[in-house]
């Protein structure tokens, strides 16, 4: 709820007690704007959420509010949202331009001064990556679903990869149908593949310990093209692989499976998915 | 007969499980141990076969590499 000061004796209602818990839980009482909004003091604690195709501004002036006084703010429309100093001063670590799905809020430290601390937004509208899973490799294959399809790009990050025997790391999707090249110390292509197999023509990871490395996968979530990737490992102390190719569908990728060649175990490693925008 | 284990973490959830394979799984899983053991023993076989012919060559690898490059 906004701000209120309260007196001696007062009896609370229910739809205050309500609007109190829902400040309490940083939300605040919602106020939903459509173009560009200048603070106003009864906005102290309430929640600002901003909608609006074009881009927008949320003015902050002085003589308003107290110190400790807050104002979250979430732009939910496609036109950026730009915090600006009024007559009162706004600082910020970050950026006071709020793209779409992005929120922040307002902290005054005084009467004519504010601190805009900006979260992370539910999903990077352009630009930058968010990490959507860790997973740890154990037995004899792993797998992550339910990938989320909310990205451009994924970027797959293994660390520390070994297994208990001399096995090649394999990795596979719910698309089973996969074409790629593969060169090392010679150039190997293989189409209609259900995994791709990264050794150097003859010997896989083993049970060393490998650096990190990555794979990137594009146009991961979209139905209307295949699915290219890139990966490149380089294992035990003088093999490196660099491998390319796409899965043949255009079916949505989903799914990433972890194996070394589909009959050895996990000693160990790590895989961490980020969304890519 | 122990299955061997594998791990499925649902990105969405956040849910890891650690299940035995299933039928059609463990099925897949001796389909690949058959496969990895012929071409283990085919490996076998070729680099055999080529050091019983450097032998009766009398050459090292090297020369062979030598020869044929």
């Amino acid at each position: 709820m906004a701000k209120q000061t309260f007196t001696t004796g007062q009896v609370l209602t229910a739809a205050q007690m309500t609007s109190l818990q829902q400040t309490a839980m940083a939300g605040g009482a919602a106020s939903a704007k459509t173009a560009s909004y200048t603070l106003v003091a009864a906005d102290a604690g309430s929640a600002i959420s901003m909608s609006n195709a074009s881009a927008t501004t949320i003015t902050v002036n002085t003589a308003l509010f107290a110190a400790g006084d807050t104002v979250y703010i979430t732009n939910l429309g496609a036109g950026v949202c730009t915090i600006t100093a009024g007559t009162a001063t706004v600082n910020t670590s970050a950026s006071l331009a709020l793209a779409q799905y992005e929120s922040g809020y307002l902290d005054f430290t005084s009467t004519s001064a504010a601190i805009f601390v900006k979260g992370a937004g539910a999903a990077a509208a352009s630009g930058g990556m968010t990490l959507l899973s860790t997973t740890s490799l154990s037995g004899t294959a792993t797998t992550i679903s339910s990938i989320s399809g909310s990205y451009k790009n994924l970027q797959v990050i293994v660390r520390n990869l070994s297994f208990t025997s001399g096995s090649t790391l394999n990795i596979s999707s719910n698309i089973t149908n996969s074409t790629w090249i593969r060169t090392n110390n010679a150039v190997t292509y293989s189409r209609s593949q259900t995994s791709i197999a990264l050794n150097d023509g003859a010997t896989g990871q083993g049970n060393n310990t490998t650096s990190a490395f990555s794979m990137n996968i594009y146009d991961y979530a979209v139905t209307s093209a295949h699915k290219t990737f890139d990966i490149r490992l380089g294992y035990n102390t003088d093999r490196f692989v660099m491998a390319s190719g796409f899965w043949q569908s255009n079916s949505a990728l989903t799914s990433l499976t972890f194996t070394g060649d589909g009959v050895d175990t996990f000693n160990g490693g790590s895989v961490l998915i980020y969304g890519v925008n | 007969m122990t299955k061997p284990i594998i791990r499925i973490h649902n990105q969405e959830t956040n849910e890891v499980i650690d299940r035995e394979m299933n039928d059609v799984e463990f099925a897949q899983y001796q389909s690949n141990q058959a496969a990895q053991a012929i071409a283990k023993a085919e490996a076998e076989a070729k680099a055999k076969a080529k050091a019983d012919l450097l032998a009766k060559l009398g050459i090292t690898t090297e020369e062979a590499a030598l020869l044929l490059s």
